[in-house]
């Protein structure tokens, strides 16, 4: 039984091999032939090859971060007549949580430093809730809404570096970066988090921190992040995210 | 030549397939539906036995006091189950469906009487959680009763 299968993967893999080293007759007609589409691909290509020269170095790193998390949360807009007490929901400090991806830095015009990351990120966050109702006589301090603090996010960061004149520069690098960041929730959302509108899986956020650059062998790194809804929600949340991490250049890795 | 053009039919196939994974990530959202509120509600609700404190008839006099009855009695409870049927202590039977009628969120209860007569009573939810329960049955009278309920 084994032996007829793998004569019959040899035979596969032997007319795969044969018919890939010959051209066709309908690709050696299509050869001969204008293809507009495809030369527009190719001028496109041609383009952003042109527009992205100016960007050079581009090391690719892979980074790991450790992070502390606090949401603020106002459920003013929420409407429906549910209740959670607010000693059980509300805990107004920082969570840990942690994170991993990649990032690209490199330099613009051989001047202006850049670094371009994508992380998965796991959000543990303490959540503070900016209101408390009261239903008198019946039921003190509750609040319309329970967030969800455990969550996943996707998130793209672009990041500005400005060297800074410490020490010798030419070994170990400090940097102020700032920059954007956008995190998109993928982890399922429960249907206490939908209701009223209230439901928003984008946050937009601006990034403050420094970095260390250990002559080139790896990078540490400590960045405030403050975010917001990007989208308008009937329970703006807003997030307040500390992270230190490291990241080490792929090629030294593998 | 054979091995560049796998390398680029490799190299398509990885952009297809990363693409794909974010878009298929993006695209797997859950959205609030109409019923949204209501399952939120029904989930408070349901598999647990919710204990009468008190219950308020009428409005607060001019002297700003309620008067409560059934105060930290707490033996009469009513049992809200999953599939739709409820009883409480005193051994009524009954079905009971969670509506949203104008935007007021209401238990609809169908109950049997020990006479054998159908009756129907209608609540409006003024508020649920996970351990607190005020409703206000509708009455055709000016004073409608309050109910205050906790499980334990």
């Amino acid at each position: 039984m084994s032996n007829k299968i793998i004569w019959v993967i040899g035979y596969l893999m032997i007319a795969l091999a044969g018919s890939s080293q010959q051209l066709s007759i309908k690709q050696q007609d299509s050869a001969f032939l204008s293809h507009p589409f495809k030369d527009n691909v190719q001028q496109l290509k041609k383009s952003i090859s042109h527009s992205f020269k100016n960007f050079v170095g581009n090391d690719l790193s892979l980074f790991g971060t450790l992070s502390l998390n606090k949401q603020n949360i106002n459920d003013n807009g929420v409407t429906a007549p549910v209740n959670y007490l607010y000693n059980t929901v509300n805990n107004n400090t920082f969570k840990p949580g942690y994170s991993g991806g990649f990032r690209i830095d490199g330099i613009y015009k051989e001047k202006h430093h850049y670094s371009l990351s994508l992380a998965v990120n796991s959000v543990h966050a303490g959540s503070n809730y900016n209101n408390k109702y009261t239903i008198a006589p019946f039921i003190e301090d509750f609040t319309h809404f329970k967030a969800n603090n455990n969550y996943i996010t996707i998130s793209i960061a672009a990041h500005y570096k400005k060297l800074l004149p410490v020490n010798d520069m030419r070994k170990y690098k400090f940097y102020v970066v700032a920059g954007p960041s956008f995190d998109y929730k993928i982890s399922k959302i429960s249907n206490e988090n939908l209701i009223n509108g209230s439901g928003n899986r984008s946050f937009i956020n601006g990034d403050l921190g420094g970095e260390f650059d250990n002559k080139g062998y790896y990078i540490l790194y400590a960045h405030y992040k403050l975010g917001t809804n990007l989208f308008q929600s009937t329970v703006p949340v807003q997030l307040n995210r500390f992270e230190i991490g490291m990241s080490i250049k792929a090629k030294d890795l593998f | 030549m054979y091995q560049h053009k796998d390398f680029l039919k490799m190299k398509k196939l990885y952009s297809l397939l990363i693409t794909s994974t974010i878009i298929i990530g993006l695209v797997a959202c859950n959205k609030e539906t109409a019923t949204t509120q209501t399952e939120v509600m029904n989930s408070m609700l349901t598999n647990k036995n919710w204990y009468l404190d008190y219950s308020i008839t009428g409005a607060t006099t001019s002297t700003g006091v309620v008067t409560k009855s059934y105060v930290g009695q707490s033996t009469y409870f009513v049992t809200y189950l999953k599939d739709g049927t409820t009883r409480d202590s005193d051994g009524l039977t009954g079905t009971y469906t969670v509506e949203l009628m104008d935007r007021q969120s209401q238990i609809h209860v169908q109950v049997k009487t020990s006479n054998g007569n159908s009756l129907e009573v209608v609540y409006n939810i003024i508020s649920i959680g996970d351990a607190k329960l005020v409703l206000a049955k509708v009455t055709s009278s000016v004073a409608a009763t309050q109910l205050y309920f906790t499980n334990k």
